[in-house]
């Protein structure tokens, strides 16, 4: 079992090229372990979507090195990118990003569409995940009858449930209120005892600052890195 | 292959419910294909139904059959002779002989004597044509006699007096008793009524290449009573003056051995025939060459009906492209949250064809509709025949599945090459 989930090496990033080209990231190294809990922090700008982004394999780095999970990431290609994003990323959005076409139980069965599983399994999975997150009663519910706290609580059973390595959170509580902003948070905490590997890009120095470990971004380099003398948050 | 297909089955469903989600707009973007498909299917049973009909008259005057007929030829000069005497023209006995002799393609000659005679029965009059045939004529043409009996070989050799006739002739001579055995005077001649022929089912175009009149009622007699009687002296009253004829032979029934032997026998006898006629008073019908010739010409209105079809085609699947772009602009969010939760390029393609082909498929089915009403209405109100053959809605569904995947690849490729980062940012 591989004890180093993500293994960043100097990685960088432009955007554009030649004489407009723009360096993003400006060489970042970053280890984090299994089973942490991290929190990115910092300024529009800082290059923390970016880095969001290059972790969770929607962008390559332009250099450097990128392992996840033990595997090198850095120089798939779009398709390659595809399946480590199906098979070891769950994503949380800020903006929650269900589709709204589509059911509860069929929104977090997307992830296992794309690898796949059989109807039957994966509706299973999806109904356990469902009930961890309290929403057993919502399944064949429409993502607009849901309230905020509801779809984001949807869209975490969705990032779990292709039981991936590293869950990235985009600011999750930042369109919800601080009532339904604390239950998910209380879930990822949760999520993080259980064992699981967060990393969450947030604005908010509150909820940076409750979890264990803060690595905060400026100008494209990770300027400060705090750790709690505890492993565990809340 | 199971979990592929399982993938596909979960695509087609979620295309259903999109296209069900907007009906008017996703009545609107199938609205080509319908009008597409329908015209299609319209246009092959239409013109499968008039080749059937044609086959099947055509059919009815044999596909080994030559029908020569004697016709009037263009009167050079009116005057001396014209007016005094008897016009001779046609075909005549020695050509029959010739045919017979030289042909050895030829099974059988059939001699035909048309004559036109004012038919009574009690105080009723009607204008027959009176038709001189050898027995096996009747057969020949597929003429069924509904009560009593056909002519017959001993009627041929004694030359009796007797006939059969159509019972819409009955009608207009207004005999409502059983018209067996009863009798008509033809000219100033008994004749007794054996048979009855099924009501008249020639189409038009047979009864021209059978040179039957077609206001007069047909009577068959005997073809030698018909010499005997009436013989080949035909005196037709024509705007109060009497035109006389001498035609030996009205028609010639010609039977090839074989089909095959029909055009060259045709040939031969059109070479027979211009060597002892000086003048173009003879035609040769073909029933062979009618079926081809109007088989051509249906080819040519099938090409022009299905290229006005694919036209229509093609712009139900340009109508299908706009409205799948706009889609796509739409669901770009959809688009970057599929590929941020693993979805492949070549899912996206799938998914966005696999919708394309579903409104394709579901436009094709309410076109397939489409079309049989019109086939309904057509029918009703124009009297055409129309074949609706199964394998005119496959064809036509596969063609609008076929046609909205071709126009779905665009749109899908744009879907699949958004980024997936920006495709989230959009609102």
């Amino acid at each position: 079992m591989v004890e180093r989930i993500v293994e960043l090496e100097q990685v960088e990033k432009d955007y554009g090229q030649g004489a407009a080209a723009l360096t993003v990231l400006k060489g970042v190294s970053l280890v984090i372990e299994r089973g942490e809990f991290v929190a990115i922090v910092g300024a529009s700008g800082s290059g923390k979507t970016t880095l969001m982004n290059i972790l969770g394999c929607l962008d390559r780095p332009s250099r450097g090195a990128y392992r996840l999970d033990g595997h090198d990431v850095s120089k798939l290609n779009d398709y390659g990118l595809s399946r480590v994003r199906n098979q070891r990323i769950g994503f949380v959005f800020q903006s929650f990003n269900l589709i709204p076409q589509l059911t509860v139980v069929e929104n977090v069965e997307v992830p296992l569409l794309y690898s796949r599983w059989p109807r039957r399994d994966r509706r299973r999975r999806c109904l356990e995940l469902l009930e961890a997150v309290g929403l057993s009663h919502r399944l064949s519910h429409h993502p607009t009858q849901l309230s905020g706290g509801e779809c984001q609580r949807v869209a975490v059973a969705r990032a779990l449930v292709n039981e991936p390595a590293l869950l990235l959170a985009d600011e999750p509580t930042g369109n919800l209120d601080s009532r339904n902003g604390e239950e998910v948070m209380r879930i990822f905490g949760e999520l993080h005892s259980a064992g699981r590997t967060i990393v969450l890009v947030t604005h908010n120095p509150e909820i940076a600052l409750a979890l264990p470990r803060t690595v905060e971004m400026r100008d494209g380099l990770v300027v400060r890195e705090r750790r709690a003398a505890t492993g565990v948050a809340s | 292959m199971g979990a592929w297909l399982g993938f596909v089955a979960e695509i087609v469903v979620l295309g259903l419910h999109n296209l069900l989600r907007n009906k008017l707009r996703s009545l609107l973007t199938m609205l080509g294909m319908i009008f597409g498909v329908g015209s299609v299917i319209a246009m092959l049973s239409v013109g499968a139904g008039a080749r059937h009909q044609i086959l099947a008259s055509i059919g009815e005057l044999g596909v080994r059959n030559i029908i020569v007929n004697s016709i009037r030829p263009p009167q050079e000069k009116k005057g001396d002779e014209g007016e005094s005497w008897a016009e001779r023209y046609g075909l005549t006995f020695r050509d029959r002989g010739l045919i017979e002799e030289t042909c050895s393609s030829v099974e059988r000659v059939l001699p035909v004597n048309v004559t036109k005679k004012r038919v009574w029965y009690g105080s009723s009059r009607v204008e027959g044509s009176v038709l001189g045939v050898l027995p096996e004529h009747m057969a020949l043409f597929g003429m069924t006699v509904g009560r009593g009996r056909p002519l017959s070989e001993l009627d041929e050799r004694t030359a009796a007096h007797v006939c059969v006739i159509r019972s819409s002739l009955l009608r207009e001579l207004g005999v409502l008793r059983d018209p067996l055995g009863m009798t008509l005077s033809i000219q100033s001649f008994s004749f007794e009524v054996v048979g009855v022929l099924e009501d008249a089912r020639f189409q038009s175009h047979t009864r021209k290449a059978l040179a039957i009149d077609d206001r007069a009622q047909e009577i068959y007699i005997p073809y030698s009573t018909s010499m005997r009687t009436f013989g080949t002296l035909s005196v037709v009253e024509r705007a109060g003056q009497s035109e006389k004829s001498i035609v030996e032979l009205d028609q010639l029934i010609v039977i090839a051995k074989t089909s095959e032997l029909v055009f060259p026998t045709s040939r031969i006898l059109s070479s027979i025939l211009s060597n002892l006629h000086k003048r173009r008073d003879w035609e040769i019908v073909i029933p062979l060459e009618l079926l081809q010739q109007s088989e051509k010409t249906q080819a040519v209105f099938n090409i022009v009906m299905v290229l006005i079809a694919a036209i229509s085609l093609v712009v139900g699947g340009i109508g299908i492209a706009n409205i799948m772009l706009a889609t796509i602009t739409e669901r770009t969010r959809e688009i970057g949250v599929r590929r941020a939760l693993g979805a492949t390029r070549r899912d996206v393609v799938l998914q966005f064809l696999i919708e394309t082909a579903v409104i394709g498929l579901v436009g094709g089915l309410i076109g397939c509709l489409f079309g049989l009403g019109v086939i309904e209405l057509l029918v009703r109100f124009t009297g055409w025949t129309a074949l609706v053959e199964p394998q005119f809605i496959a064809a036509s569904l596969g063609i609008s599945a076929a046609v909205a995947v071709v126009s779905g690849i665009y749109p899908a490729r744009r879907a699949a090459q958004l980024d997936p980062i920006a495709a989230l940012r959009n609102e």
